[in-house]
């Protein structure tokens, strides 16, 4: 049984609550009242809860952790209240036929108990301050909000997932068993750029009980046309945080986690190990194809789309049905002369947010299980005509990546073709600088060295004007356009060509275009 | 023979439209790209290319039959 107690636990008869003749042991979990929080020294705290809802959601745990675990009884007893230094703030209690259960059981109580069930702790500082604290029901972790800016506010009833997810529960595909499931989901959705946008948000509010976000770029006033879970106030601000903070006061039920850097060869696996399914909602092949590879060296499940001014692309990458990936369709990376990307074909923002929760209809389709496409089909979608093609991918090179069996990365890193800015200054006009961006980003954010222009669109029915022996190093705003170009023209015969790595956006931030 | 052709992406921007009915004698799916691109100046090379043959990826020297769809598509990374 749930309850809530306004005294000091007895312990001796919380814990015979739970002997039986049946229980081989019994495991417990005891919260006490620390003196420190986050660097700031604590005097005694105080527990407000949302009595009638609590005591209902406990309930409703600790019957989970008996089905779950099969445990004989399971108990929980939570203070409210004024508690001083030392007390026992929670207690959880759980006997079962054998330890193993016990202690898994045990750690699931308290663990939803703290995520799901309505108790909120208010700290008295020893410097006279107070402050509500570390809301975990609002999933709102390392997210210090004060009592006044809380998103749903203290005082009202707060919201519960039953009534947050009423009208999913009532789909039968989906149901209680359904909503559980996408709780335990884990998610990383990579690039939060306007496919990004779309996803996000409609993983979140479906449940997906644990999201990761991985983006290093900044907010840009000419993403908000595409990427609406941004403000104009955003402007500036790293992308995977406002993300997050949208999520978060989305739906308090999910935990948001922000890997707030570019991904790359080196952390990919350290990025994927801990999700389940990937949202491939980049915007430049060099990420695709180490996602697509990674996918396969780490047994992910991928969702890949793509977009082209009014039409995209998407496919799902699955290695645990021994699908067809990426490569099965371009087992090289294209060049750069044959795509162009959203700040040189230009896009409509409705485009990308149509791709983006067809991402998240894949992702869910797969979580709950719902009927689906065949592994191997891509989906090609036109949205003036809103003609859908299906394409069969056929697994039919014998050399691909997905069909080698490795478990390693089969990306190949360009080691020697970035230079960094210091290393262009260091080289004091020995270097020559070409900008490749397109001519309207150029005058927005002119760059001011020595440099020649030459906007990479161009490539490759023209080549930029250098000479073979002359080292040149190429700028674009992010760095994807430049290493494409780079890599070309190395392929084309200039050995002395680089790319700054990161582009120009590392060394003005908010003086570069997209 | 009568055929079907669809562009995707560049090509479609390049073409000014998303498909048409085409008259060919052309017997692959090289000679007819060869053919298009002579025609309406595409500027990306076969090599840049897939092509579909009726909803399914297809070797460049497969052959093509009356009533085929045959589509181009160059490759797409926005987001
Ligand atoms: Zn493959």
């Amino acid at each position: 049984m749930f309850s809530l107690s306004e005294t000091p636990l007895d312990l001796g008869m919380l814990r015979a609550a739970t002997r039986d003749v049946e229980a081989g042991g019994f495991a417990a979990f005891e919260g006490w009242v620390r003196n420190r929080n986050e660097g700031k020294e604590v005097r005694s705290l105080e527990y407000e809860a949302y009595p009638a809802v609590a005591i209902k959601e406990g309930n409703r745990i600790l019957a989970e952790a008996k089905d779950r675990f099969g445990v004989i009884h399971a108990e929980c007893t939570h203070r409210t209240g004024h508690l001083a230094l030392e007390d026992i703030a929670v207690w959880v209690g759980v006997s079962a036929a054998h330890r193993g259960e016990a202690f898994e059981a045990c750690r699931y109580i308290i663990d939803e108990v703290k995520l799901r069930v309505p108790i909120w702790k208010k700290e008295h500082y020893v410097d006279g301050d107070s402050g509500w604290v570390n809301c975990e029901r609002c999933a709102a972790r390392g997210h210090g909000h004060d009592h006044a800016h809380h998103p749903h506010g203290h005082g009202a009833a707060p919201v519960q997932p039953a009534a947050y997810y009423a009208r999913q529960l009532k789909l039968p595909e989906v149901g209680p068993a359904g909503q559980d499931r996408l709780a335990h989901a884990r998610v990383l959705v990579v690039g939060a750029g306007g496919l990004g946008a779309a996803a996000l948000p409609a993983l979140a509010a479906a449940g997906v009980g644990h999201i990761g976000i991985c983006d290093g770029d900044r907010i840009e006033i000419s993403n908000l046309h595409r990427q609406t879970i941004y403000t104009l106030h955003q402007a500036g601000q790293p992308k995977a945080a406002a993300a997050a903070d949208y999520l978060r006061a989305l739906n308090p039920f999910v935990q948001v986690q922000t890997h707030p850097e570019k991904l790359t060869p080196d952390n990919v696996e350290a990025m994927l190990v801990d999700y389940d399914i990937v949202l491939d909602c980049t915007d430049n092949f060099e990420a695709k194809f180490l996602l697509n590879d990674a996918a396969i060296a780490y047994g992910k499940i991928l969702v890949q789309a793509s977009i082209y001014q009014y039409e995209g692309q998407i496919f799902v990458v699955n290695p645990h049905r021994e699908g067809p990936c990426l490569r099965c369709v371009w087992p090289e990376m294209p060049d750069p002369g044959c795509v162009g990307s959203c700040a040189e074909a230009g896009v409509l923002g409705a485009v990308p947010a149509v791709f983006g929760a067809m991402q998240s209809m894949e992702a869910l389709k797969i979580l709950l299980d719902l009927p689906r496409q065949p592994e191997n089909t891509m989906i090609f979608f036109d949205l003036l005509t809103l003609r859908t093609r299906r394409v069969t991918v056929n697994r039919n090179h014998s050399g691909c990546v997905c069909q080698s069996g490795k478990k390693e990365l089969a990306w190949e890193s360009h080691t020697g073709l970035e230079l960094s800015w210091e290393a262009v200054e260091a080289a004091q006009g020995a270097l020559l600088v070409i900008d490749i961006r397109e001519e309207a980003e150029r005058e927005a954010a002119p760059l001011d060295c020595p440099n020649l222009a030459f906007p990479a669109s161009v490539f490759p029915l023209q080549h930029p004007p250098m000479s073979v022996d002359q080292r040149t190093v190429l700028c674009c705003s992010r760095g994807f356009r430049s290493r494409y170009l780079a890599m070309a023209l190395r392929k084309a015969g200039f050995p002395n060509v680089y790319s700054l790595s990161n582009g120009l956006q590392s060394l003005h931030p908010t003086h570069v275009a997209p | 023979m009568k055929i079907h052709v669809a562009y995707y992406a560049k090509l479609r921007e390049e073409r000014g439209c998303s498909e048409e009915s085409l008259d060919t004698e052309t017997a692959t799916a090289t000679a007819l790209y060869e053919h298009l691109r002579n025609e309406h100046g595409f500027t990306l090379s076969e090599a840049q290319l897939r092509v579909v043959i009726n909803e399914e990826f297809a070797a460049w020297d497969a052959p093509i039959h009356a009533g085929d769809t045959v589509v181009f598509i160059p490759p797409v990374a926005g987001g």
